[in-house]
């Protein structure tokens, strides 16, 4: 494995040197996502989807985004993989110019000048984007029939166009989550005002500021993203300023079948596959010597949540004995070939400072990560039940990975006399079952990270996905606490505590987390394997990357 | 002829209520609903949340209230729309169904191409060696799951000779060589898997029209061995084979399903199963139902070419 | 009036007495049909590894070891071992088994629910077979796997439950056929003949009508068992089959096989073979069967 990561690191430094080349214009750019399985599932903002972003995020733009100067390939140390964060150092205002605070409850955004819109017949005329549209944009998702959460943006008392090109936004009080919640996050996209008039759920009514517009759409096939040659944003390469973007079109390909993805990327279909379980990586490698490559730790935490609110789950000991009795380590060496974490969930390590590496953790956590099949035994004495019991587990059919482990666990847990009653389940019944509270003992699933503070948030009373059910006044109250914080070294400090609490208290079995893989053909260029400048967002980074048609073409492809 | 018609279409209501009214109902008793993937999409939610997305997609109504609204709007053409999408299911039919059809079509031409010289061949040579082989062939490529001969057909000259299908859809009036270049392997993958039943069904009309009289008169009067094939067995041998086609038409789409998943193929199929796994209810009700109606129609139609074909039939 | 004339028995079955009948038949098949005998022989190894399965296979299906993962061929380990170090012949094995029952059962009930709509519909006809046979049509509109997909996941994946859908699915479109031969049985002078004497419409039905379409059912038996065997690789394929850890040929091929096709090839290997060379070996027979037995069926589904 050692050398394993040797030599990606070797890719890693071929890829950086080409960005030094001059860049082209030009050419489509297939590309398989991270969700390469999966269609857009509403180009409505009004729908609340959790992909959005990913999908129109190509032609709406946000008023922040990463600024991907920083990623680790231009010299910067972020890797653009979490799934809904950035930290504040790698934020950059997108359609906001700059940003201040006037006094503790008022935030006043400046937007970039001279943005437009790029029209659309029977929507709109091409004209320029003001405050009224960012105020619009908020209250259309702010007034959703499918809005997640009453008192999501609750920390608002409003939005306000001061003028043309200045959104102020009024806090009843401090939100650390200010920026993702409205700025970089799933529900930001900033439309024009006339997308009231017209049928918003109809993909040709899509109109953006953005580097592309959506040019075709075939739901399970294929989302065409053609350049926008208006665009405002600029990259520099080399010291030179380029307008973006470099490539003519953009292809999202929806493919189901992982056998045919794979074989996609073999014959350079496409251009880029995001999403390569690190199964296939050593025989495409073999076959496809001239691909480049970067992994990515998988941005959902993985575990079998315990259902606190019953016995014999109530009971710390037993929660504690039953990680002892799973043999992590192996799992991550044998299972997943040494493509895994041990431990990086709730924080993942992409989470800077908020993330604290297991070594460093109190003996109490490192404890859960060891195998320790007799002092489980030991545990469970204790706990009045040494002759073991068993349980029923749900387990979604969705998850082959999963699907494949649960066995492995339910052997490790049988050395100490417990039992799993395995109950597959297919995706929406699997949900349902943890939705209304229906689920358990056990539950095994796996949970995004979102950014540092969301990831904990979901242990509090009466989340949806606290599968756990893990319930601590205390916690509930710290919690709130985090996200009125203002500094964020106190935030930081907090959330390593109660993140330490979480893992020593055992709501689940921790288990580890996965490696993917990215693979891209050698003339994908200003590239990296960077996944999302925002929240699932990947359109600023198509924006910028080129394609060097001639080496395509002397590579036998055209 | 036409009362016989308008009988055969009158019976064709109370099967497809009967089916209407099982789909509707049943997708609605699955576990795990729409409102709950919907709210799963975020963050946190409260049970006032979820009475709020029931009551915009209409689905606050007694399941009955829902039911005869759908079928009103069956009666004037709306099948609804998606619950994700929010498009017309109708449309959304419209993109999907003559991209399957073309693909059944494509099959069913490579089905007959292999399944007819076979069975010919089989039927005059019964029992022989080649009888074996050739039956074999055709056998073999039913008894291989459908899926499994797709992956090996997708994988191995990818890894042998960097070549794939091509996994593009292009209509095929923008392009048609584009069309078939996408279209022609699971084609011919789904006509071999079909042509089992085919070669079977002709070798035994073969069979039998051979041993009929009028095949031995023919023979007696020294009429070449082939040309007696030709013209006279062969054509006798057909009629059953025209029926067939109505047998395999549901199979078709069924078994179209795996390889557009495969191939990358935007049709019914995928978004059939796209909709049951997202529990697009009205999507799901509308496949059902305009396929079933399809079905029925080609049967019918294969029934009267048949009546028509045989004068034997016609007079009954 | 004695049974032979009373009951127009097929030739294959003439010879009195179950032992020498079948004797008779299976030589029959042997000479005649020498591809189907094959198809038969291979369906009984099948058979018989599926009922010993428990005392053929050298290790438990779920026994996992991860220090001999993904291991190739071997003495220790005939067909190799899968990514959790499970010995494959042991699941093969264990898969035939789980095939079998599956297969058995459903191929059981489609029978049983095709013979009596069958008996139903050809024998009392008039309202009740027109009513019936448009049930049949309205299910037979649909295409199998779409109905598959639909029903399976409104009651969700399990053994049960494909058992039921799939021996439904089956029995109502093979009762069609059985309709037919009750027809032709109930047509034939030897009913007219029972009837004229005053027998009960029980009796007739138990003596004459089921024993006659016999060779019919054993026939579609036999056939489905196939199909059932292949339909159930498809729905693993999609999500909808009998669900891991259980480890059916087409759960295997179709997950870790395809999975780890790179890794370990031989893991879809096996499992692809036995379903390929069983189905293949069941319709063979199938056809000889049909050849020999019943010629009214010829070249149906």
């Amino acid at each position: 494995m050692r050398t394993r990561s040797v030599a990606l690191a070797g890719l890693m430094t071929l890829a950086t040197t080409g960005a030094a080349e001059t860049p082209q214009y030009g050419g489509t750019l297939d590309v398989g996502t991270v969700v390469v399985t999966l269609s857009a599932l509403s180009w409505d903002p009004l729908d609340w989807t959790w992909k959005s972003n990913h999908d129109y995020g190509m032609v709406r733009e946000q008023l922040f985004a990463g600024n991907l100067d920083k990623s680790v390939r231009k010299g910067g140390h972020y890797s653009f993989h979490a799934e809904a964060y950035l930290p504040s150092e790698v934020m950059r205002g997108e359609l906001a110019e700059r940003w201040v605070w006037e006094d503790d409850r008022t935030l006043a955004v400046h937007l970039r000048r001279g943005v437009m819109f790029t029209g659309k017949p029977g929507v709109m005329e091409r004209r320029e984007l003001t405050a009224h549209d960012v105020v619009f944009s908020f209250e259309y998702v702010d007034g959703s029939p499918k809005k997640a959460q009453a008192d999501y943006w609750g920390y608002l008392d409003a939005v306000e166009a001061r003028d043309d090109y200045t959104v102020v936004f009024r806090f009843n009080q401090y939100n650390a989550e200010w920026p993702y919640r409205y700025g970089y996050g799933f529900q930001s996209a900033i439309s024009p005002r006339e997308l009231a008039e017209v049928d918003a759920k109809d993909w040709r009514n899509v109109v953006g500021t953005g580097p592309f517009t959506l040019a075709n759409y075939i739901q399970g096939h294929v989302q065409a993203y053609e350049r926008n040659p208006d665009y405002w944003d600029t990259e520099t390469v080399g010291g030179e300023r380029y307008l973006i973007p470099f490539v003519d079109e953009v292809k999202y390909r929806i493919i189901k079948d992982e056998a045919t993805f794979l074989t996609a990327i073999r014959t350079a279909k496409i251009d880029i596959l995001e999403s390569i379980r690190w199964i296939a990586v050593d025989h495409l490698k073999e076959t496809t010597p001239e691909l480049q490559w970067a992994r990515w730790l998988s941005t959902t935490g993985n575990f079998v949540a315990l259902r606190m609110d019953q016995p014999p789950f109530d009971d710390v000991r037993v929660r504690r004995a039953l990680n002892l009795a799973v043999n992590q380590r192996e799992i991550v060496d044998l299972f997943y070939g040494g493509h895994a974490e041990l431990m990086a969930y709730p924080q993942h390590p992409e989470f800077g400072g908020y993330f604290q590496p297991l070594d460093e953790m109190p003996e109490s956590v490192q404890e859960l990560f060891e195998y320790k099949p007799a002092r489980a035994r030991e545990l469970l004495e204790e706990a009045g039940a040494p002759e073991g019991f068993s349980f029923k587990v749900q387990v979604c059919t969705c998850s082959p990975a999963n699907m494949d482990l649960i066995p492995l666990l339910d052997s490790y847990l049988a050395e100490v006399g417990v039992r799993m009653e395995i109950e597959p389940m297919e995706y929406a019944s699997f949900l349902s079952r943890m939705t209304t509270l229906t689920h358990g003992p056990g539950y095994f699933m796996n949970n995004g990270h979102t950014n540092p503070t969301t990831s904990i948030r979901k242990f509090i009373r009466g989340h949806k996905w606290n599968p756990a059910l893990y319930a601590d006044a205390g916690f509930d109250a710290d919690i709130d606490r985090l996200m009125q914080m203002r500094d964020e070294k106190d935030r930081i400090a907090l959330t390593r505590k109660l993140t330490v609490k979480l893992l020593e208290e055992a709501p689940s079995i921790w288990l580890p987390t996965v490696y993917n893989y990215i693979a891209w053909w050698p003339w994908v260029k200003n590239y990296g394997g960077e996944l999302r400048a925002g929240a699932v967002r990947p359109g600023p980074i198509y924006a910028r990357l080129w394609i060097d048609q001639e080496m395509k073409r002397s590579m036998g492809f055209d | 002829m036409y009362a016989y018609l308008m009988r055969r279409l009158l019976a064709l209501v109370p099967t497809l209520f009967f089916a209407s009214l099982i789909v509707f109902i049943s997708m609605r008793l699955i576990p795990g609903d729409v409102i709950d993937l919907m709210l799963a999409q975020n963050d946190i939610t409260t049970g006032q949340d979820r009475a709020r997305i029931e009551a915009a997609l209409g689905l606050d109504q007694p399941v009955y209230v829902q039911y005869f609204r759908w079928i009103g709007g069956v009666l004037t053409g709306d099948l609804g729309s998606s619950l994700w999408q929010n498009v017309p299911v109708t449309e959304q039919l419209g993109a999907t169904l003559p991209i399957t059809f073309e693909l059944g079509l494509l099959s069913l031409i490579v089905a007959l191409t292999v399944a007819l010289p076979i069975g010919v061949y089989s039927a005059i040579r019964q029992d022989t060696a080649g009888d074996y082989v050739a039956r074999s062939f055709s056998l073999l490529m039913l008894a291989v799951p459908g899926f499994w001969l797709g992956t090996l057909v997708m994988v191995f000259p990818s890894v042998w000779w960097r070549w794939a299908p091509e996994l593009e859809y292009t209509p095929f009036l923008e392009d048609p060589l584009a069309n078939l270049a996408h279209m022609i392997v699971p084609a011919i993958l789904l006509g071999l898997s079909m042509s089992a039943v085919t070669m079977r069904m002709t070798r035994t009309m073969m069979l039998e029209v051979l041993r009929q009289d009028y095949i031995r008169t023919a023979r007696a009067k020294g009429v070449g061995e082939w040309l007696l094939i030709a013209r006279h067995a062969l054509r006798n041998g057909l009629i059953p084979v025209v029926t067939l086609i109505g047998l395999q038409a549901p199979l078709l789409i069924g078994g179209a399903v795996i390889f557009e998943q495969i191939f990358v193929v935007p049709g019914v199929g995928l978004l059939l199963l796209e909709a049951v796994f997202q529990r697009d209810y009205p999507v799901v009700s509308g496949v059902f139902l305009v396929v079933g109606v399809g079905v029925l129609l080609i049967n019918l139609l294969v029934d009267i070419s048949y009546g028509w074909l045989d004068p034997k039939v016609r007079r009954q | 009036m004695t049974e032979a004339v009373l009951n127009p028995v097929p030739p294959a079955l003439a010879p009195s007495g179950a032992a020498g009948r079948l004797f008779a038949f299976l030589r029959r098949l042997v000479r005649e049909k020498p591809l189907g005998a094959a198809g038969g022989a291979i369906f009984l190894v099948f058979l018989f590894c599926g009922i010993f399965a428990d005392f053929l296979a050298p290790y438990g299906m779920n026994e996992t070891n991860l220090e001999d993962r993904l291991q190739p061929p071997s003495l220790e380990y005939p067909l190799g071992t899968d990514h959790l170090g499970r010995d494959v012949l042991s699941r093969i094995l264990i898969g035939a088994k789980l095939s079998m029952i599956v297969s058995f059962l459903a191929a059981g009930i489609g029978t049983v629910v095709s013979l009596v709509i069958g008996v139903l519909s050809g024998y009392l006809g008039g309202k009740t077979d027109m009513i019936l046979q448009r049930g049949v049509d309205a299910w037979m509109t649909f295409p199998d796997l779409v109905l598959l997909i639909v029903i399976i996941s409104v009651v969700g994946p399990g053994i049960p439950q494909i058992v039921i859908v799939l021996g439904l699915l089956y029995g109502i479109a093979g009762s069609r056929i059985v309709r037919g031969a009750v027809v032709s049985v109930k047509e034939s002078m030897y009913t007219h003949a029972a009837q004229s004497i005053g027998a009960r419409t029980l009796h007739i039905l138990v003596r004459h009508i089921v024993p006659n379409v016999m060779p019919v059912l054993i026939v579609l038996f036999t056939t489905r068992i196939g199909a059932v065997i292949l339909t159930e690789a498809g729905l693993s394929f999609l999500g909808l089959g009998v669900p891991p850890p259980e480890p059916t040929w087409g759960a295997m091929l179709s997950g870790t096989g395809r999975t780890y096709m790179y890794l370990g090839p031989w893991l879809a290997l096996a499992p692809g073979l036995c379903l390929t060379i069983v189905v293949y070996a069941i319709n063979v027979y199938g056809d000889a069967l049909r050849d020999l037995l019943d010629p009214r069926m010829r070249g149906s589904r």
